[in-house]
């Protein structure tokens, strides 16, 4: 194959033209980063705030309004974790407790300076879909939009849990299953 | 009823009008844009030494504004854009590979954020991490091992352990 031709292979790109995604980031420069990576990957309406409670806001209008003609339907919400005025913490519990569908289903990708794996254990616990650590990276970026669009995860509703299915894959167990919940127990609901 | 399990309809990709019929990817993001936006992150960097001076500079003004206010609102209100400050500064060090300046700014976010300090203990520690980060940056010191970082973090670890 010739340098910079196109694998026959490799699936289509994505024509995200329609889609809207929200970041939400403090800093403004990685704001203005994180904005011109997703335009360079052909995201068609990029918002930007810059704490929680500046996202509670436009999410509270977009999403309530998702018929409207005039106002777009955040698709993907991108969120900093540590934020003056609201951190990302909030800003996921508030989303993933509201009482409106268009809301608490919304995939969440967290990106965080932290590199602990406390922190990305609390964003998993609180209902992230993905989650990303700082220095932020084209291929990190491009690959947990991938994953959102991809793989998405069945949600989990539990009463110490709402958010989406924390277990990636089925795994093979090579002893005693001691889980307690039975078939019987587990009610799936198909959302249209 | 133990759990329930949602199963959502995939919007994004009907949003496309694509359909997944096995486990493959039927897309990804195009490989020209991920090389445009790796570009970007390349060009942030080249800009992160002069934007971390810039904020050093607010930083430090900031802090000659507080340091002799008595326990108020303005200082609160200083002291959280010095913890603004240095979020912001630990954001570019990390992304442009300064190190040792992402660990101080770091360090010093966490003790403004996380720590009830008295004003004295604020004077100290605030005025040791301002010292060494102007040092850091003047002497573009990147590393944070070596003499030089050692001697800076334990200047910084022994106004911190006065307090402790």
């Amino acid at each position: 194959m010739f340098p910079g031709a196109r694998d026959p292979n490799a699936p289509e790109a994505y024509d995200l033209s329609n889609f809207t995604v929200l970041v939400v980031e403090d800093s403004t420069y990685m704001s203005t980063l994180m904005a011109s990576m997703l335009k360079a990957f052909s995201v068609g309406d990029i918002m930007e705030c810059h704490n929680a409670k500046e996202a509670i806001e436009v999410l509270t209008v977009t999403q309530a309004r998702s018929k409207s003609r005039f106002i777009t339907n955040v698709d993907i919400v991108l969120m900093d974790w540590l934020m003056p005025g609201g951190s990302g913490e909030e800003l996921l519990n508030w989303i993933r407790c509201h009482s409106k569908d268009e809301i608490k289903f919304m995939p969440v990708v967290v990106i965080s300076g932290f590199t602990t794996e406390k922190i990305v254990a609390a964003a998993r616990d609180l209902g992230a879909n993905e989650t990303l650590v700082k220095p932020i990276s084209a291929k990190g970026l491009a690959s947990r939009i991938c994953n959102v669009i991809e793989h998405p995860r069945p949600f989990v509703n539990i009463k110490t849990y709402f958010g989406p299915d924390r277990r990636r894959q089925e795994q093979v167990i090579n002893f005693e299953d001691r889980r307690k919940t039975t078939a019987e127990e587990i009610q799936v609901v198909k959302k249209k | 009823m133990k759990i329930q399990l949602i199963e959502l309809p995939n919007r994004l990709l009907d949003k496309m009008g694509l359909v997944k019929k096995d486990d493959l990817n039927v897309g990804q993001v195009d490989p020209k844009g991920i090389a445009e936006a790796e570009r970007m992150v390349e060009n942030l960097k080249k800009e992160c030494p002069a934007a971390i001076s810039g904020y050093l500079e607010e930083l430090t003004k900031a802090w000659e504004d507080m340091r002799d206010l008595p326990d108020n609102d303005e200082r609160a209100e200083l002291s959280e854009r010095i913890f603004t400050l240095a979020h912001e500064i630990k954001d570019l060090a990390v992304l442009s590979d300064a190190h040792l300046t992402a660990y101080f700014s770091e360090s010093l976010r966490d003790y403004i954020g996380e720590t009830e300090l008295n004003l004295e203990a604020q004077r100290v520690i605030i005025q040791a991490h301002v010292d060494a980060m102007t040092v850091v940056n003047k002497q573009q010191l990147k590393d944070a091992e070596g003499e030089m970082a050692e001697e800076l973090k334990g200047m910084v670890k022994i106004a911190i352990d006065k307090y402790k």
